[in-house]
């Protein structure tokens, strides 16, 4: 399992627009959005599961610390 | 204190169903959870009123029924904000009316997720069908500090035995009730996230309106971006930013647990709002 990142930016209709994709073995399976200002300091520079493709659910956008946590997250959702 | 501000969204929707089903010290049998403190005659008074103001709203009262609504014994309990009125299961012997406060019905889900099925307002007997259906088939908790006032199934009977057609404005209800879940079905099943919250404030205007609580489309509306997540189906994130949004078109003012409607027509269109659900005619 090969993973890979591309840093993009995402029209989010919002200024959250830093994203991440994130593939593994070259297809797309998540795109990451780091969550900006105007949210609450808790979770201002957090990484947002804006969306899942595949067999993850797509009603869980979990909101991780950081790009390696969110990376563990899919890995293990796409393994179970 | 809650507030829909950017600062609110304190507590993770999963975490805090988790910390509900889990509380300890929370009474897990037994319709009633609370410090029983009571309010004083006055306040109680116009507390009161609203159960015939909120009657008045959907029907129309006689004198004499009036009378008898504010005479309705109750067992005045206050709650914290997070606190269960009754639970998933339960088998009530009392319904509860909101005096003060706001209340929710909900559902927790195996894995800690909640849905919130209906938010209440003063006047509201959110749990009227446990006059009929004896297990109740979800909870129902405070989202702020609330004051409710329990009545029993038995007076509640004595009251309809004695005015029939209480009993069909209490009927009337429980239909508006149905109607209003079958908005949020329609909401939650084909509205996009702009125009689900617009029509919940929309509605909850009306519905504040209804029973004296707002004036100007300004309303009291304690909850949290996070309960809002859970009543919609959606993110905190998509809350907040939506919320951004109204705020910077200049249709909404949210601070202080209170909504302002700035622009009731945008908001009305944006939500696809028509408010013949409510039956307040």
């Amino acid at each position: 399992m090969e993973l890979t990142r591309q840093l993009v930016n995402v029209e989010t209709g919002s200024p959250d627009e830093a994203g991440c994709l994130l593939f593994i073995d070259g297809r797309l399976v998540a795109v990451f959005v780091q969550l900006g200002l105007e949210h609450n300091s808790g979770l201002a520079g957090k990484w947002f599961l804006e969306h899942a493709f595949g067999s993850m659910d797509k009603n869980d956008q979990p909101i991780f610390d950081d790009l390696e946590a969110a990376e563990s997250w899919v890995t293990a959702r796409l393994s179970a | 204190m809650l507030a829909l501000s950017k600062d609110d969204d304190r507590v993770p929707p999963r975490d805090r169903g988790e910390a509900r089903q889990n509380s300890p010290g929370r009474p897990r049998s037994g319709a009633v959870a609370g410090n029983g403190i009571p309010a004083t005659a006055h306040s109680l008074a116009a507390e009161r009123d609203r159960l015939v103001k909120k009657l008045d709203s959907i029907g129309s009262l006689t004198d004499e029924e009036r009378a008898a609504l504010r005479e309705l014994p109750l067992e005045v309990r206050l709650l914290g904000d997070g606190e269960d009125i009754v639970r998933d299961g339960d088998r009530p012997s009392k319904c509860c009316l909101v005096l003060d406060g706001f209340v929710c019905r909900y559902k927790l889900l195996q894995d800690g997720k909640r849905q919130i099925l209906s938010f209440h307002t003063p006047g509201d007997i959110p749990d009227l069908q446990s006059l009929h259906l004896r297990t109740m088939d979800h909870s129902i908790g405070a989202l702020a500090v609330s004051r409710l006032g329990f009545i029993t199934h038995q007076d509640l009977r004595a009251l309809i035995g004695r005015f029939p057609d209480l009993g069909n404005l209490f009927w009337r209800d429980t239909l508006i009730d149905a109607a209003i879940f079958r908005e949020w079905m329609v909401g939650l099943g084909r509205r996009n996230a702009h125009q689900r919250i617009a029509h919940m404030l929309c509605e909850m205007a009306l519905r504040f309106e209804g029973v004296g609580l707002a004036h100007d489309h300004t309303y009291p509306m304690p909850v949290t971006q996070a309960e809002m997540a859970d009543a919609l189906g959606l993110t905190l994130v998509h809350v907040n930013r939506v919320l951004r949004d109204l705020r910077l078109m200049e249709m909404v003012r949210m601070e202080s647990r209170t909504v302002s409607i700035l622009d009731w027509d945008r908001l009305v269109a944006l939500g696809e709002f028509d408010p013949t659900y409510l039956h307040q005619d």
